[in-house]
């Protein structure tokens, strides 16, 4: 059976679902494939927070802001419900060096116009009760700039909001071939197990997995699986009022200042950065780490120890909490740490959108919307000429 | 089987789901105990679907004409009961 299309979307995660809904709306006849199951892949194996004050100044935070803002439009606009909620969020700092640093962070955000401020250590225990009394202080955003989600049910709330406008969803889709045209090298069919699909344009949207497509069009798209784990807690009272993260560990990470912690090998070896944040089903998720270990996306029993350890830390009283379960889930990591959502100069319909690694919740609705745009031949309503292809050469 | 299970009848009694949110979750496509679990949550409580898991795949092999056995498990992932955090911490897992 041969399937003709205006255009194919491949993998179906917070990325791939929103491009193909955007797509959808503006008219064009779309196909989403996906190997596994809708939301089966890095987007439901993360948290799903989307903040700003975890960017770089300029256009990554300005990305953040915009998705945040537009979610919340889509939030009013579905009927589908994918728990969106506004919540504060606290860059905590153990330690006077690490406040000193928040701050010089907060001065050029605020230069920009976001509303970022610090709190000290009272107003911090005021506003977060439970948490240790000796924290030096903290680099607080308002809901403004901090929202959650469901992660996954963003991505079915996506593809059932794009059934109306037509969109068509093939999960456990097998796709074992992409043809071109041998003469212009344009995009022309895929080979799948639901037969062949033809269509004009396709749209790399798998994630970690996007270098396989790439692939299969003899393209190196340089991502690569980062790992992360995080610990779900039993039903419990919501020991946090915002989302909670350590500020030390993104200082660590700085170049040029020789920033350590005071921690443990074991914490350090694991590469953890502690992040705490409750469900609207009143679980916490206590996070995170990050390393690079392929696709082996087990649990480490030394990772649950070692964000034990620094989780405890903070939040003395997780100590009798009960961990009912465990997820691991790979990050799309690129070197420059920005996304692609870019055209291929030299493969005409061939699309890039990838990449977003501990971001792709959070930018998923900004994602889908300029991908449209570039698929459709118009301006993007943002300068998004950092996240092209073509920026790591031919 | 296939009027064994009554709509309202509640499967996942951690979460509270019902046998019609279940069938819901088909309907959007969900085709194993996993994709069942991402929609509508049962099998994410305290016991981790030791409860309702045999029940969940009885209703998706029902609904899809299925095997029972062809339907999937959850994802077996530490630790194998509830376990505190400070525990988890001294290195105590299991
Ligand atoms: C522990 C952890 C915490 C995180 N926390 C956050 C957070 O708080 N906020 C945030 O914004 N981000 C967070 N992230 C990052 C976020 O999970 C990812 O950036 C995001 O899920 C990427 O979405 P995606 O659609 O690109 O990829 P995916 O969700 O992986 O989607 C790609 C899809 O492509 C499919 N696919 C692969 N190969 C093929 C093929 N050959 N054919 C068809 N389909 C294929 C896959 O099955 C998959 O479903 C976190 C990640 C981790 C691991
Ligand atoms: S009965 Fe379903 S998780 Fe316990």
């Amino acid at each position: 059976m041969t399937m003709e299309f205006d255009a194919v979307v491949i993998g179906a995660g917070a990325i791939g679902t929103s491009v193909a809904y955007h797509l959808a709306e503006r008219g064009l006849k779309t196909a989403l494939l996906e190997k596994g199951d809708i939301a089966s892949g890095s987007s439901s194996h993360c948290d799903a927070v989307g903040l700003i004050c975890d960017k770089q100044p300029g256009i990554d935070t300005k990305m953040g802001q915009y998705s945040i803002d537009y979610y919340e439009e889509l939030a009013k606009k579905f009927g589908f419900d994918f728990e969106f909620e506004r919540k504060g969020c606290l860059y905590v700092c153990e330690t006077e060096p690490e406040f000193a640093a928040a701050e010089e962070y907060m001065k050029k955000q605020n230069a920009d116009g976001y509303p970022l401020r610090m709190v000290e250590n009272k107003e911090l225990c005021e506003m977060e009760p439970h948490i240790s009394k000796d924290i030096y202080g903290a680099l607080y955003t308002p809901p403004s700039g901090c929202i959650a989600v469901s992660p996954y049910k963003v991505c079915f709330a996506f593809v059932e909001e794009g059934k109306k406008y037509g969109l068509e969803s093939y999960t456990y889709c097998d796709i074992t071939k992409i043809n071109l045209d041998p003469k212009t090298n344009s995009v022309e069919s895929l080979e799948t197990n639901y037969g062949t699909i033809k269509t004009k344009r396709i749209i790399n949207c798998a994630g970690a997995w996007a270098p396989e497509i790439g692939k299969m069009v003899g393209l190196n798209i340089p991502i690569e699986p980062r790992k992360g784990t995080n610990l779900v807690s039993e039903k419990c009272e919501r020991l946090c009022n915002n989302k909670i993260l350590e500020y030390g560990y993104m200082m660590s990470k700085f170049d040029g200042i020789n920033f350590k912690r005071n921690v443990s090998p074991l914490v350090e070896e694991q590469n953890i950065a502690f992040n705490l944040e409750y469900t609207q089903a009143n679980n916490l998720l206590v996070g995170g780490n990050r390393l690079f270990r392929g696709f082996d996306t087990r649990t480490e029993i030394e990772t649950m120890k070692a964000i034990c350890e620094r989780a405890l830390r903070f939040y003395p009283e997780l100590a009798d909490i009960n961990c009912i379960r465990t997820y691991s889930g790979v990050r799309p990591f690129v070197v420059d740490h920005l996304p692609i959502v870019s055209d291929v100069d030299s493969i005409p319909g061939f699309y890039i959108c990838a990449g977003h690694e501990g971001d792709g919740i959070c930018f998923s609705p900004f994602t889908g919307k300029q991908m449209a745009h570039i698929v459709m031949g118009e301006d993007t309503d943002f300068d998004i000429s950092k996240l092209d292809f073509a920026r790591f050469g031919k | 089987m296939a009027e064994y299970f009554s709509d309202d009848m509640i499967v996942c009694r951690c979460e509270e789901v019902t046998v019609a949110e279940i069938k819901e979750a088909i309907r959007q496509g969900a085709k194993d105990v996993v994709g069942v679990k991402r929609r509508v949550r049962a099998g994410m409580g305290l016991c981790q679907g030791r409860t309702c898991e045999k029940m969940v795949q009885q209703i998706i092999a029902q609904e899809l004409g299925a095997k029972p056995w062809e339907v999937g498990t959850s994802s077996a992932r530490p630790p194998i009961r509830p376990i505190a955090f400070g525990d988890i911490a001294k290195g105590i897992v299991e």
